[in-house]
């Protein structure tokens, strides 16, 4: 719905108004086989978020309402009211001015990052001011300062930051005649707290947390026809935190990414040096331990998996104590009417990440109190104590029929259980997928998951089975089962229905689910099982 | 400002505090567990804060249980109890290792110093001794009173711990320590999970007599006995004793 109280939406005139509201609600049930429980009879993470937008002014809030939530967040997160609210002024198009809450990036968000993740319950917001600059063709300027959200609060510490972007092809002819574009980027952040946090090393010892903390990033960003290379480096200065054993050592990362990608092939290859770069805008060890209160964002260098089984063992970047990464993807496109393309071809990725520890050498603080404040040294190729995680996928799309899609995955995998969960040692797998979908009329389609995962380890093999009926436009019916051959021989059931009736949504159903990790963009939260009926409600309007 | 604050020296990173004089003393419940690979930090904690003031002034107990307690198996001994469960989520903790300092609320472990530093240094309404003897195993316990500031009303809570266990302890880099050995563990408490109601007034003297039958699977030679009165306020004052054999 778009409401033009003055003039029309199209030409952004007058005045528009649009929102939506995304309700996710359970009525949980006891289950002794899986350890859930039933605290209350009903809960709910609901959002209702209203944008009204004109020629030169913007203006937005959303209400949330959690204070019954979902299982597995942190307590903290329990509570309602209107935590974001802002107003954007523009001015033509080289000034914008924002005030109230607002999410910001500088490059890849190694020393800024804020964004909401509701299925993760992080939104890191700023309460405060930016200014958005583009003084000429070509140049991007910003700068802002302000207060970051923790859930129902705002840290204290201010959090100020300025971010410079060139596109010197804007500049340099010669690079556009060459058909290059190159982008140069600068940011510098500062974190300033001054609260009276007291942690101590000994009973005689306290940390003098410094009231300054800077973090700086330059970057380059080079695009020639299939070709694309980003290297980016980042330093944070000594920021002693629960998390790093309160060292003051410098935090730094570094990456360099380069891509080709022509009709029909593309490839990838990355790789990523981290240490100590977890920068948080508390020093209060309850907020800072949790997924809130952080201030930067490390890109995971493991592929987003969609599949159950592959997402059972799921790796959480290890920001505190760095990790060196490295990952690999071939894609490649068997065109029609080849003899392995077929009639319809076939479309073969193959994706290869390698997430491995840091070297560090502890500096031994026995005799000498001050020694432990270094940390370690570390030396800057050399790896260190074993795999954090490792990947290997295949995937294999191909339309076999007119009416029928076939997508095999198999994917290996070892998943350093100590390192991301505290202990369980290194799960090796080996996960089989058959994704297979099936027209069976224009508004008919079928689709079946069939997904094995192999491991000696942990709670040892897991099978799993999906169907799902398409009706469109309206329905969509949804029944899996996810069963743990291994140990425990629990089934983990669901079954959905979902309806799309003009802007409205609404999928219900009844669900049995596992205690594990979810994880998005390489931050996870420990979910509790659960075990109930579900609802969830979507409208845009 | 900017570069300045990018090195800071050595000797500017620590802030040397003299340790208080204890004019009480100091409870602090420490929720562990045997399947919490920080735990043991926070065990290190409390040893230095007992080398710093002493067991007279510090006393400090292992409550396991909550999520990473282990309740054991056929194999391997299990430290968490029901009760120490059930005070892991009466306090509403959310994660291991947090602690108790005179039941204010939830510290974080490296915050443990500041806490008992804060609490020996207030004075305390109440004078408080412990003593116990063990005989055909039976534990008798003895406690005296005398209050020493207005009027105290509380509970009184008498709990049993033990030292010098021997069990599997998740450790901090991700291994497991079989032969782990755990001090000043909860076991009982005595006079039930929230003690008894007392009242204390100034200038007066009050005595209480308990017994409990020694569990055979403790080692009555490492066992002691803390008896503490508590109310909203926090803990009043604390007494441990050894048991006499």
């Amino acid at each position: 719905m778009c409401c033009c109280l003055a003039g029309t939406a199209q030409e952004q005139q007058g005045i528009t108004f649009s929102g939506s509201i995304q309700s996710d609600m359970l009525i949980p049930q006891d289950d002794e086989d899986t350890g859930a429980t039933k605290e209350r009879d009903f809960l709910t993470n609901t959002y209702a978020d209203l944008l009204l937008q004109s020629k030169h002014v913007d203006a937005g809030l959303r209400f949330e309402y959690m204070e019954h939530p979902l299982p597995g967040f942190e307590k903290d997160f329990a509570g309602w009211g209107v935590p974001n609210f802002w107003i954007k002024g523009r001015l033509g198009k080289k000034v914008e001015l924002t005030a109230g809450t607002f999410y910001e990036q500088f490059g890849s968000g190694f020393v800024l990052r804020t964004y909401e993740e509701r299925s993760m319950g992080i939104d890191n917001s700023l309460l405060g001011a930016r200014i958005v600059l583009k003084p000429v063709e070509g140049v991007t300027l910003k700068a802002l300062s302000g207060k970051q959200r923790c859930y129902w609060s705002w840290n204290k510490a201010l959090i100020s930051g300025a971010d410079a972007e060139v596109s010197l092809d804007d500049f340099f002819s010669f690079l556009q005649n060459y058909h290059t574009h190159l982008i140069v980027g600068a940011s510098w952040v500062n974190k300033y707290d001054d609260s009276d946090e007291k942690a101590y090393v000994t009973p005689s010892y306290r940390v003098n947390f410094p009231q300054f903390v800077n973090a700086w990033d330059v970057r380059a960003s080079l695009n020639h026809g299939p070709w694309s290379l980003l290297a980016e480096y980042a330093q944070k200065g000594p920021d002693p935190a629960f998390l790093n054993g309160y060292n003051f050592r410098k935090g730094s990362a570094a990456m360099l990414s380069g891509s080709y990608s022509k009709k029909g092939l593309s490839v990838l290859l990355q790789v990523k040096r981290s240490e100590n770069m977890s920068f948080k805008s508390t020093y209060d060890i309850s907020k800072a331990v949790g997924t809130s209160s952080t201030i930067n964002y490390l890109p995971p260098f493991t592929q987003d998996q969609t599949y159950e089984l592959a997402t059972l063992y799921p790796y959480a970047t290890q920001v505190a104590s760095g990790e060196w990464a490295y990952q690999a993807e071939l894609g490649y496109n068997f065109k029609s009417k080849t003899p392995l393309g077929g009639k319809y071809g076939m479309l073969v990725k193959v994706n290869f990440s390698h997430i491995h520890g840091i070297n560090r050498q502890f500096y031994d603080s026995t005799d000498d109190v001050f020694a432990m404040t270094d940390g370690y040294s570390s030396l800057f190729f050399k790896w260190g104590d074993g795999t954090y995680f490792q990947n290997l996928d295949i995937t294999v799309t191909r339309k076999l029929s007119k009416d029928f899609k076939l997508n095999l995955m198999y994917m290996n995998q070892h998943y350093n259980m100590t390192v991301v969960e505290g202990g369980g040692g290194m799960v090796h797998s080996n996960i089989f997928i058959a994704d297979g979908k099936y027209q069976i009329s224009r508004k008919t389609t079928i689709r079946g998951e069939l997904q094995y995962l192999a491991t000696k380890d942990d709670l040892k093999d897991w099978i799993y089975g999906m169907l799902e009926l398409s009706l469109v436009p309206h329905w969509m019916i949804t029944v899996a089962d996810l069963y743990n051959i291994g140990d425990t021989h629990i089934h983990y059931y669901q079954g959905l229905v979902t309806c799309n009736f003009g802007q409205h949504r609404i999928q219900a159903g009844y669900v049995r689910t596992k205690v594990g990790y979810s994880c998005a963009g390489g931050v996870c939260r420990w979910i509790p099982a659960t075990k109930g009926f579900t609802i969830s409600y979507n409208y845009n309007f | 400002m900017l570069i300045s604050c990018d090195h800071i020296e050595r000797e500017n990173r620590l802030i040397y505090e003299k340790p208080a004089t204890a004019k009480r003393v100091v409870l602090l419940e420490d929720f562990t567990g045997q399947r919490c690979v920080n735990c043991p930090k926070g065990t290190e904690v409390i040893e230095q804060l007992i080398a710093e003031y002493g067991d007279t002034a510090v006393v400090a107990v292992g409550i396991h249980g909550g999520p990473l307690g282990f309740s054991g198996n056929d194999t391997t001994t299990g430290l968490a109890t029901e009760v120490g469960d059930e005070y892991y989520q009466h306090w509403n903790l959310e994660y291991q290792p947090v602690g108790l300092v005179n039941r204010h609320h939830p510290v974080n472990y490296p915050e443990w110093a500041a806490a008992v530093k804060e609490e020996l240094g207030k004075p305390a309404p109440i004078n408080l001794q412990v003593s116990a003897v063990i005989n055909n195993s039976i534990i008798y316990i003895h406690v005296d009173a005398l209050g020493t500031e207005g009027l105290t009303n509380g509970m009184l809570q008498i709990w049993i711990l033990e030292d010098g266990i021997r069990a599997m302890q998740m450790m901090p880099d991700g291994s497991s320590n079989p032969d782990y050995i755990h001090h000043h563990v909860f076991r009982k408490a005595v006079n039930g999970t929230w003690g008894e109601e007392t009242t204390i007034k100034e200038g007066e003297k009050y005595s209480w007599e308990f017994s409990q039958a020694a569990d055979p699977e403790w080692n009555t030679s490492k066992l002691s006995i803390v008896a503490f009165v508590y109310n909203d306020n926090g803990v009043q004052q604390v007494s441990k004793t050894k048991i006499i054999q």
